[in-house]
């Protein structure tokens, strides 16, 4: 009984959802204050993400009469369901050293979660624009997967054949070339996945009207705010978790180092996101499979031939 | 004694009931169906009992020749065994559900009832048969009688089904062929036809050649390339039941059944070359047979290359000669009947009730078909290995035999495992991406003009598709509940020795559940404030028709079709360059043109013919001399 209400707290209070959410929307502030810098800008105060989500929820919200209305309204639920499973098990791993949930396969599944979250729900909502979205959403997540599968072969690689993530967090995968190139390209899959420029092709105010999230408005898409803040603090953390040695064990330095990894991850984000224009969907996925195929393939090839020889630093 | 009759029962009633039918006249349609749904009741029942009953056996002689003859004994053996015996159950589950889908999808647009009721029973049988024989011949036999069943089974969709069934025939049988060669070539080996007896080991040439040979036989009933163009031929003109039955459930059950068989109890296969082959096998299998899948205009055609590609899945599993491997393969071989299956009968639901398969004539059905909708959204979900459902698990363990494989075994050929596993894994993000598309054009999107009228089916035909859809979920959810009933006991594993990952499917679906309640309280905020309005759809303030609005997801990946590379093997794949039926077809008829042009009817020529045999002839006779 005990262990169901301590499971029940993860989830919805620490690390889960109050905890995520509050960070996630923190995040969002560092985004927009970041990027209003970068532009020489003064930039939002801290609260802001909280005032445009609190003001959503007062909104009225527009239904499409067309649309299949179930999946209109589920598909922001769940998608925001997905990334809080994520966030709790990436979040209960990286405290307790010890596997919770899932593996780095179930981890890399569960990220699907939201951008499918997305595809259907914005597929339910019948409208053109929203359709062109959703074959582009889709579309991306084809782009990605692949270099994304790579980078998961070479912290394979490096790691000797652990999936848990706990003994993953124990090595440092990008103090080599391999795993170097590896983080790199996870780095531009989860901007591709944040839906960020250059890769926020599926939502593209200006050209289809936020396509996905069109028809979206009031509560349910402040639902799809929020899923993506916590997107904000899950996503990075996987990285840092994978790539970067986790948040080591005890408090104290190690949570700085922690912290301070989280946040490098973050600002690299919005660096990219702030210097490139906006690609076609196309270029996107020549962009992920040629070029960050080829790129890992190498990193594979370097990866496997130092783990043959036992040269740690290829 | 008793257990005896079952084996005897379950094989030869539905056998031979269903060859009788095929002889009825067509006027008495109902007395096949009740006859057809009461002995599927009947096998399915016994199927548990044997599955509940344990091993047990049951030898007819039937032939026994002196020794001058060689002392050949022929003995009919059935035999339960674990692999079977559960592999057996499911089969008899599926001829239960498809039977009861039949009975109102069939009989509108075939005149051949009796027939097409007939070659299921037909199938049932054969299946039984396969499954509890452990005599290589009489196998072989009931191998046959599910082909010819098939064959019938495709005929009885329509005018044009004759040249699909045709191909599937041509192509199944010549591997059924080679199945016979390979038979023949172990018994040479080994010297007895009795699976349980034969333990060969890949060492001469004869042993790889039937090794090859048994394997094409496995892997063409599968439908795993470069053998597979059998399945889409037919997908498109057979009735979509029986694709549901034969090539999306029990012709993987029996393909992967033989797979394993071979692998494990006739050959002993260690990591090396052939794994190597498997390997290529499976993994080209899944990545090339998804990307056409992709591309698809049509319904049936888009799920008949799912069929195939998720072959690949279990041979992979099956190569890795890990544990985790193997189970994951016979779990996915599993898993994939189930969803498969289910998504063909939803795919047959939406063409009764719309009248086409064509993705861009279909859309907007999730209002009017709600239930073929969920069903089919789960299936979907589960073959693109969406967590928490079955296919998730099922790939998971094969994921983790990949890397086993690769990480752990020493030796040459375990380094290839990264493109095993690259396959897979970018395998199964296409999966998803096409069943994007077919859901978005079937049953979101907006509703043709044409369509307003459309009904949900009958529950005759969505009972089959609920229970098909609540197993994805329960075997998704509850994943060790099958792992430790039907996996692994059939393959000897010690539970939980196998999977090393971790996956709490059970904790993960409560903690989903709470964040959908989560979710569902802010939506009942704002539905509590009364905020909720229904408008159309927002077009910018240009007045728009419904069809001008309508956007199929066909074009969807026109991105993928038109990037140079991909665009000429697309183009190759279209007119048909890689299908071995078309290229065969076409060396046949070069070879007979060949032998047309030397029979030129000019006495001389076939004179100097039937000299140089002649010659021939006696020069190998001195030379044996």
């Amino acid at each position: 009984m005990t262990e169901a209400l301590q499971n029940i707290f993860w989830i919805l209070v620490f690390p889960g959802f109050v905890f995520t959410i509050v960070l996630g929307l923190v995040a969002c502030w560092i985004v927009r204050k970041v990027s209003a810098l970068v532009q020489w800008r003064v930039g939002p105060p801290l609260f802001q993400p909280f005032y445009d989500v609190m003001k959503l929820m007062g909104k009225e919200t527009l239904i499409p009469q067309d649309g299949q209305r179930a999946v209109f309204i589920a598909a922001p639920i769940v998608g925001l369901a997905g990334v809080l499973l994520l966030s709790t098990m990436l979040w209960r791993t990286t405290i307790t050293q010890n596997d919770f949930v899932g593996d780095i396969i179930v981890a890399i599944y569960l990220m699907i979660l939201p951008s499918l979250a997305l595809i259907l729900g914005s597929s339910a909502s019948a409208s053109p624009h929203a359709s062109i979205g959703t074959s582009r959403e889709m579309k991306l997540v084809m782009g990605y997967e692949l270099p994304l599968v790579l980078a998961f072969i070479i912290v394979i690689i490096k790691t000797g054949g652990q999936l848990s993530l706990a003994e993953i967090t124990k090595f440092t995968p990008a103090l080599s070339i391999s795993g170097m190139l590896a983080f790199l390209v996870s780095l531009l899959c989860i901007q591709a996945k944040l839906g960020f420029v250059p890769f926020d092709i599926a939502e593209s105010e200006t050209e289809i009207a936020s396509g996905l999230i069109m028809e979206y408005s009031g509560p349910l898409l402040a639902v799809w705010k929020m899923m993506q803040a916590m997107m904000l603090v899950a996503l990075p953390l996987f990285l840092v978790m994978v790539f970067l040695g986790g948040f080591g064990t005890t408090a104290g330095w190690p949570l700085v180092w922690g912290i301070g990894k989280y946040v490098l991850v973050l600002v690299l984000i919005i660096l990219i996101k702030n210097t490139n224009p906006r690609v076609r969907i196309d270029q996107a996925m020549k962009f992920f499979w040629v070029y960050c195929g080829i790129a890992l393939a190498i990193a594979i090839i370097l990866a496997s031939i130092g783990s043959y020889y036992d040269i740690n630093w290829l | 004694m008793k257990e005896m009759n079952i084996l005897y029962i379950s094989v030869f009633l539905p056998l031979i009931v269903g060859f009788l039918m095929l002889f009825l006249p067509n006027k008495i349609k109902s007395v096949s169906r009740a006859l057809t749904f009461i002995i599927s009741v009947v096998t399915f029942v016994l199927g548990i009992k044997i599955f509940t009953g344990g091993e047990s056996d049951y030898i007819l002689p039937i032939l026994q020749l002196g020794e001058s003859l060689g002392g050949l004994e022929l003995e009919l053996m059935l035999t339960v065994k674990p692999l079977g015996a559960f592999i057996l159950m499911f089969a008899m589950g599926f001829g239960l559900l498809i039977t009861l889908y039949s009975l109102k999808s069939v009989g509108a647009n075939t005149k051949r009832i009796n027939e097409y009721y007939g070659a299921i029973l037909l199938t049932i049988g054969g299946t039984a048969g396969i499954l509890l024989s452990d005599h290589l011949l009489f196998l072989l036999v009931f191998w046959e009688i599910v082909t010819v069943s098939l064959y019938i089974l495709i005929t009885t969709g329509g005018n044009k089904s004759n040249f699909a069934a045709t191909k599937s025939f041509a192509m199944i049988g010549a591997s059924d062929a080679a199945f016979m060669l390979g038979v023949f070539m172990i018994w040479k080996l080994s010297g007895t036809f009795v699976i349980s007896n034969i333990d060969l080991a890949t060492n001469s040439t004869l042993s790889i050649i039937a090794f090859l040979l048994l394997m094409t036989a496995a892997i063409t009933k599968a439908g795993a390339l470069p053998l597979h163009t059998w399945v889409p031929t037919s997908g498109e003109y057979a009735p979509v039941s029986a694709m549901a039955l034969l090539p999306a459930a029990i012709d993987k059950l029996l393909g992967i059944y033989l797979l394993v068989i071979v692998v494990r109890e006739i050959f002993d296969i260690q990591p090396g070359a052939l794994t190597v082959v498997l390997s290529i096998i499976g993994s080209a299998t899944i990545v090339i047979a998804v990307m056409v899948a992709m591309v698809q205009h049509n319904l049936k055609k888009l799920l008949s290359y799912h069929a195939i590609s998720q072959v690949g899945y279990m041979i992979l599993g099956i190569a890795t000669c890990t544990p985790v491997g193997i189970a994951g393969g016979i779990f996915h071989m599993l898993n994939n009947a189930i969803y498969k299956c289910c998504l063909f009968l939803c795919g047959g639901a939406v063409e009764q009730a719309s009248g086409t398969a064509e993705l861009d004539k279909l859309g907007g059905l999730g209002n009017k078909m709600s239930i073929t909708f969920t069903t089919c959204l789960i299936a979907a979900l589960s073959i693109s290995g969406i967590p928490p459902l079955n296919g998730f698990v099922s790939k998971w363990m094969i994921y983790q035999g990949v890397i086993k494989m690769g990480t752990q075994q020493t030796g040459g050929t375990a380094g290839f495992w990264p493109i095993w596993l690259t396959c897979a894994m970018f395998g199964s993000a296409l999966t998803l991406a096409s069943f994007v598309k077919l859901i978005h054009s079937i049953f979101l999107s907006r509703l043709p003009d044409k369509l307003k009228d459309v009904k949900e089916v009958s529950p005759f035909m969505t009972v089959p598709m609920v229970v098909l859809a609540s197993l994805c979920v329960f075997f998704g959810v509850f994943y060790h509940v099958p792992l430790k009933l039907f996996i692994y006991p059939a393959l000897g594993i010690e539970p939980g020795s196998a999977i090393f990952g971790t996956w709490m499917s059970g904790l993960s679906t409560i903690l989903l559940i709470i964040g959908i309640g989560l979710g569902l309280l802010i939506w009942l905020f704002a539905k509590l404030s009364k905020n909720v309005r229904i408008v159309p759809t927002w077009t910018c303030g240009e007045v728009q028709s419904n069809e001008s609005m309508r956007i199929p997801g066909t074009h969807f990946y026109k991105t993928v079709s038109r990037m140079s590379g991909l665009k000429q093997l697309y183009s190759g794949q279209e007119k048909g360059y890689f299908d071995p039926y078309d290229q065969g077809g076409k060396a046949g008829l070069g070879l007979t043109a060949f032998l047309k042009w030397l029979h030129s009817g000019v006495l001389p020529v076939y004179l100097t013919w039937v000299v140089l045999g002649l010659l021939i002839i006696i020069f190998v006779i001195c030379k044996v001399q």
